[in-house]
């Protein structure tokens, strides 16, 4: 067998027999459950709340689009933070273990040793994306009786380019940093600058500060302007990353 | 003969901390080679350059007639590793890791599960179904000999492979070394004196980054193995190490764990016939006095307090 397979199914096992199985699945999974509920019933949840305090004001009549904007949003904020803290020790974690040594003394570059780790767990989170967003379409549509596919597995393939994107600069920073809590800390601050990239008009077009805006907007199935070039940027921004993590793994002392 | 490894000027710094200093070594093919050194030597630091996990500052590495830097994966296919404190994957079985490693070497599966049961039983682990995360110190550190044998490599590299066992375990390695003799050129690092005594053909002295002494053990102990004298007096030890020491027949003086004098001759008569009178003339008594021929681990001192002073 290939050694990027052997490697590949070991990453594979792990992700199954360890902890790593319940966190990021039990994330995606309790947003793709609760959000069409959430949706279905905020104007009773707020009035419940707020009760008199509301007055006569009258809340809109929530629609299917409203739960996959809330999908979308749950995804592209705690579910994306929660990429950045667990993916922090994607490669640093073999690394100060040790079984680095191990694997790594045996007929397996580094450069596939991180590349494998970045398939691997972009599948994953690919994998867990559309278990979620058929979950959420299904309940959507049970709950609203009408849910167009359309807008919610657009939104959510560009969602998988931004979390493509995000392993790929928490795979960078945990080589480089080499210690999982830096490298998350680096990479919220990252998660900041490309927030507040988003506000000036050519980054969002033409970068990926542009993506988390243009997945709400196609949720929200609302004119969205072109799309292209920050999927196209953050595509070639995770393969240099990439690139990059693997240049400066080769130089690490192990 | 060919060489199984060659280092030429290996020097490899940490900040300004010089850990190798142009350290010269050859490794026939074929050889049990013993690398000895006190903790902090470099051993560690030579091993991984030797596997490729480290880059030198300068000078060369060539294992197996290839260079280690870019040669990658046909020279490491031919490698056994084990490191200082082996870390495996906590989830596995010893099974698991053993296929894994096996399949990384693209063994096939008939050829793979033989080699498990085999390394299995000689880890003394084909009765354990536990998780490696269960496992002891020492049953980890007989896995790592396990997985480092998979390839069944014409290079065995072992980073201190005995020192997380228990005397039956350390036997049980040694044996398995020794097995090894003609098919396989082990070399391991260790400051156990005893075990490279019990496997070695040939050994490597390193001290403080540099090679103080190196080759067969018979030809180390002829070339370094002076006689020695032990020395117990009833008071008045330290004095009278500082008399000795002053004597041109004595070229070191080390004190013993339990108070006693011993010191490397250059001749033994000579101190047999003065150190008494030293002894009386200090107004001390002598409980005992005896000479022999020093050992592996008497040479060792000599030469790493030797390059101290």
């Amino acid at each position: 067998m290939n050694g990027y397979l052997v490697f590949a199914r070991k990453e594979v096992q792990e992700i199954v027999r360890t902890w790593r199985i319940w966190v990021l699945p039990a994330i995606v999974l309790f947003f793709a459950v609760s959000g069409p509920f959430i949706a279905r019933y905020t104007p009773e949840i707020v009035g419940a709340v707020a009760g008199a305090q509301l007055g006569h004001l009258d809340l809109p009549t929530p629609s299917y689009l409203d739960a996959y904007g809330s999908w979308i949003k749950n995804l592209s904020q705690v579910t994306l933070f929660a990429i950045i803290i667990i993916y922090g020790g994607i490669v640093s974690s073999e690394v100060r273990n040790g079984t680095v040594l191990l694997v790594l003394s045996k007929p397996l570059s580094r450069g596939a040793f991180v590349a494998v780790k970045v398939v691997v767990n972009c599948v994953f989170v690919a994998a867990l994306l559309c278990v979620g967003t058929l979950l959420t379409w299904a309940l959507t549509l049970a709950i609203f009786g009408k849910a167009q596919a359309g807008p919610l597995w657009s939104a959510a393939a560009i969602w998988l380019v931004l979390a493509i994107l995000y392993v790929a600069i928490m795979t960078l920073l945990s080589v480089a940093i080499g210690s999982a809590t830096g490298a998350a800390g680096a990479g919220i601050g990252v998660f900041a600058l490309l927030s507040i990239a988003a506000i000036w008009k050519p980054l969002s077009d033409y970068s990926p500060a542009g993506l988390p805006g243009r997945a709400a907007s196609l949720a929200a199935h609302t004119a969205t302007s072109f799309v292209l070039w920050p999927v196209l940027s953050s595509l070639v921004a995770s393969v240099v990353l990439v690139a990059i993590a693997v240049v400066v793994f080769r130089g690490k002392e192990l | 003969m060919n060489d199984a490894i060659a280092i030429s000027s290996l020097t490899k710094r940490y900040g300004d901390k010089l850990t190798l200093d142009s350290v010269d070594l050859v490794v026939p093919e074929g050889s049990i080679f013993g690398f000895l050194g006190a903790n902090g030597a470099g051993k560690t630091t030579t091993l991984r350059l030797l596997t490729g996990m480290a880059r030198s500052t300068g000078g060369s590495v060539r294992v197996l007639g290839q260079d280690v830097a870019s040669a990658g994966n046909p020279v490491r296919s031919e490698i056994g590793f084990l490191p200082d404190v082996p870390a495996f994957y906590d989830w596995m079985t010893a099974q698991e890791f053993l296929l894994f490693a096996g399949r990384l070497f693209h063994l096939g599966n008939a050829l793979l599960r033989e080699r498990i049961e085999l390394l299995l039983d000689l880890a003394g682990l084909n009765d354990t179904t536990a998780r490696i995360g269960e496992y002891s110190r020492g049953m980890k550190q007989r896995l790592g000999i396990a997985q480092a044998l998979i390839n069944a490599p014409r290079l065995l590299l072992l980073d201190e492979p005995t020192s997380a066992l228990d005397p039956m375990g350390r036997r049980d390695v040694l044996d398995m070394i020794l097995s090894l003799r003609g098919r396989t050129t082990v070399f391991f690092s260790t400051h156990i004196l005893g075990d490279v005594e019990r496997v070695c053909d040939t050994v490597a002295i390193l001290d403080h980054g540099r090679i103080v002494a190196g080759g067969p053990i018979d030809e180390l102990k002829k070339r370094y193995g002076k006689q020695k004298v032990v020395i117990q007096v009833t008071d008045g030890a330290d004095a009278l190490a500082h008399s000795i020491e002053r004597c041109d027949w004595a070229t070191s003086v080390t004190r013993g764990a339990h108070g006693e004098i011993e010191v490397a001759v250059l001749d033994v008569e000579a101190a047999r016939h003065q150190i008494p009178a030293m002894v009386t003339a200090q107004g001390t008594g002598l409980v005992l006095m005896e000479a022999g021929e020093m050992d592996l681990e008497d040479v060792f001192v000599e030469l790493v307090e030797g390059a101290k002073s």
